[in-house]
């Protein structure tokens, strides 16, 4: 009972990561139709930030959040404006959206392993590998920590698309991109900045990620793939479908990992992806996608 | 009834220049004939190539690349699916004879054509469920099946895991090691492109032309969609699994990162799109620049993550600059030679 217990909370933990992970890919599909398949490579170069700035700087993970939301922010608002508006027209837009950030993807993924090689890296803070303990119960502090982290960025996502009038206005446009462009919304602006803001949260979990996963360059397929397959789970572009699918995929991965080991970690969400599918195409809190 | 109409219409838009078009077909024919002559006559030049197992391999390499590129057209150009983890089924077909070589000693070159079998018969079945949906669901799931796959094969003892299976060379001397496996991978290559012929030319090919541009419209006009997607989805992993039996043997090696890399799904794509999607020529056109590419950059500066990256940028490039790739771009220009337009 204890081990069930256990694994529970392990998930639970994980649950808030790839909660934050999703939320920037399902921003970006929800504002902009944008499936971005070059979100996972962009974290993982966050993760590269964030390891050089603690082995170089001693810059603990959890605060170069500071550092790499920034400059993701920034990157991600370039991205936007290099590539989108050329494709903005196309009929098929969905799809280049798709063809053209794989395209991202491969340069990222190639480039980072010209320069910092395909060896794994992690970064190493003490509380990486210290735990809080409740009788038989132990709670990573790392892990916890992560949570938090990710608790209060998504807290505070929510909180600027709620209460601000830019918000509002990315909002808006995920409703209904026409209807938010005839009373007045600049959709082109709204979407570079959620674009980069999208980003922004690819950088923090980049920063999370440096302690939690070793990492290496070509491990983002794994990762784009996972979150892909929660925010189908979770009904493509919904916020809320998105945390719900990330804590329930999370508990479960936890109890596969915990019965057949940490390689078959993964397969929990793409066997996810294809039950969804089977059961409920539209995910959990999905509208039928009109493309 | 709708047939008697569709045919004037069609004699009328050729009308004009009807003594080109018969001249066309017959360039196009020409260039058809020489091609197969050039493919398979080439192993039988032996005494005038010097670097012949070189130049062979060479040739193999492209001949796979215009059956893969050929194939994932079928359902990432004609069907207007993106597939971005096809080689999954290059994999399978690798695994499936690679195993029963290792296992039971059967020569894939008789089960080169069951593997192409199963390869299909997983993509009908993956593609039962995830063609259900429209739009990006599908994309996602076909990364999520490479995946899934090449996990299942890192972990599966009995295929050797990780660290792969070594399988025995056929019994041949060395300087006509290469010549079957070619004749193999040029049964594949104009098998795939003979397919694409088809389909560019068929009721079934126009009903996925139809649904690549509208599915629901196309669904009105009485198409049944889903069966025409999953279709489309098991036939182009027929040669892929055929071409991968074939592959894997002539490594003389079976090991995970050589058949799942996605790397090798992003070659298939970027061919495709490079020489024109939904066209008979575009892939084969594609695959032989970015093979040839390709082999020249790793003689020049060896095997580099850059590659990786060029792959990307001239993806890129491609879906910035000229969406509709070589064939495509051309066509619309007015400027198709006849010898390469196979689509009408």
């Amino acid at each position: 009972m204890t081990n069930v217990l256990q694994v529970l909370v392990l998930g639970l933990l994980l649950g808030g990561v790839y909660a934050l992970m999703a939320s920037g890919l399902t921003l970006m599909f929800g504002v902009m139709r944008v499936v971005n398949l070059a979100h996972a490579a962009f974290t993982i170069l966050a993760a590269y930030i964030a390891f050089y700035a603690f082995t170089l700087f001693q810059v603990d993970p959890v605060v170069s959040i500071l550092i790499t939301m920034p400059i993701m922010f920034v990157v991600g608002m370039v991205v936007y404006i290099a590539l989108f508006p050329r494709i903005e027209n196309s009929p098929k837009y969905v799809e280049m959206t798709v063809l053209a950030t794989f395209a991202l993807a491969l340069i990222v993924e190639g480039t980072l392993t010209y320069f910092f090689t395909g060896i794994f890296r992690s970064t190493r803070p003490d509380y990486a590998t210290d735990s809080f303990f409740w009788g038989d119960l132990f709670v990573p502090k790392g892990q916890l920590w992560a949570l938090a982290v990710s608790l209060v960025l998504l807290l505070a996502l929510w909180a600027f698309l709620k209460f601000t009038k830019f918000g509002n206005a990315v909002r808006a446009t995920m409703q209904n991109r026409t209807a938010a462009e005839i009373v007045g919304v600049n959709v082109r602006q709204v979407s570079t900045v959620s674009f980069g803001v999208g980003m922004a949260l690819a950088g923090a979990s980049g920063s999370l990620l440096s302690y939690l996963f070793p990492f290496f360059p070509a491990r983002h397929w794994q990762w784009v793939a996972i979150l892909l397959s929660l925010i189908v789970l979770g009904g493509l572009g919904s916020l809320k479908g998105a945390f719900i699918g990330a804590m329930a995929l999370a508990v479960a991965s936890a109890f596969v990992t915990d019965r057949f080991g940490p390689t078959w970690s993964p397969v929990t969400f793409y066997l996810a992806l294809f039950i969804v599918l089977l059961v409920r195409p539209q995910g959990l809190f999905g509208k039928v996608v009109r493309i | 009834m709708a047939d008697i109409h569709v045919e004037p219409v069609v004699e009328a838009d050729e009308a004009p220049a009807p003594e080109e078009r018969r001249g066309g077909s017959r360039s196009r024919m020409i260039v058809g004939i020489l091609v197969a002559v050039v493919v398979l006559g080439l192993p039988l030049a032996r005494p005038w190539i010097s670097a012949y197992n070189y130049v062979l391999q060479v040739g193999l390499l492209i001949l796979m690349w215009v059956a893969m590129a050929s194939s994932w057209n079928i359902i990432g150009g004609f069907a207007g699916y993106i597939s971005l983890g096809h080689n999954v089924f290059f994999g399978i077909g690798g695994y499936f004879s690679g195993l029963l070589l290792a296992y039971l000693g059967w020569s894939p070159f008789a089960t080169a054509l069951g593997a192409g079998v199963v390869a299909m018969a997983v993509g009908v079945l993956v593609g039962l469920i995830t063609l259900r949906t429209r739009g990006p669901a599908f994309i996602i799931s076909t990364i999520a099946l490479l995946l899934l796959v090449h996990n299942a094969i890192d972990n599966w003892e009995l295929a050797g895991a990780a660290s792969g299976l070594s399988l025995p060379l056929p019994p041949l001397p060395v300087e006509w090691l290469k010549v079957p496996f070619y004749y193999g991978m040029a049964f594949c290559a104009f098998g795939a492109v003979g397919l694409a012929y088809w389909l560019a030319h068929s009721k079934f090919g126009l009903g996925l032309r139809a649904l690549s541009q509208d599915e629901t419209k196309a669904e009105v006009a009485g198409i049944n969609t889903r069966m025409y997607k999953v279709t489309a989805y098991g036939l182009s992993a027929f040669f892929i699994g055929v071409a991968g039996a074939l592959f894997g043997y002539s490594l003389s090696y079976l090991r995970p990162t050589t058949f799942f890399e996605i790397g090798l799904a992003a070659q298939m794509v970027l061919m495709s799109i490079l020489g024109g999607r939904a066209t008979v020529a575009g892939p084969v056109i594609g695959a032989v620049i970015i093979t040839a590419v390709n082999e020249y950059s790793v003689v020049q500066f060896g095997a580099t993550p850059l590659n990786i990256v060029v792959t990307g940028l001239i993806l890129l490039a491609t879906l910035l600059f000229f969406p509709l790739g070589i064939v495509g771009s051309l066509r619309e220009a007015g400027r198709l030679p006849r010898w390469l337009d196979w689509d009408s």
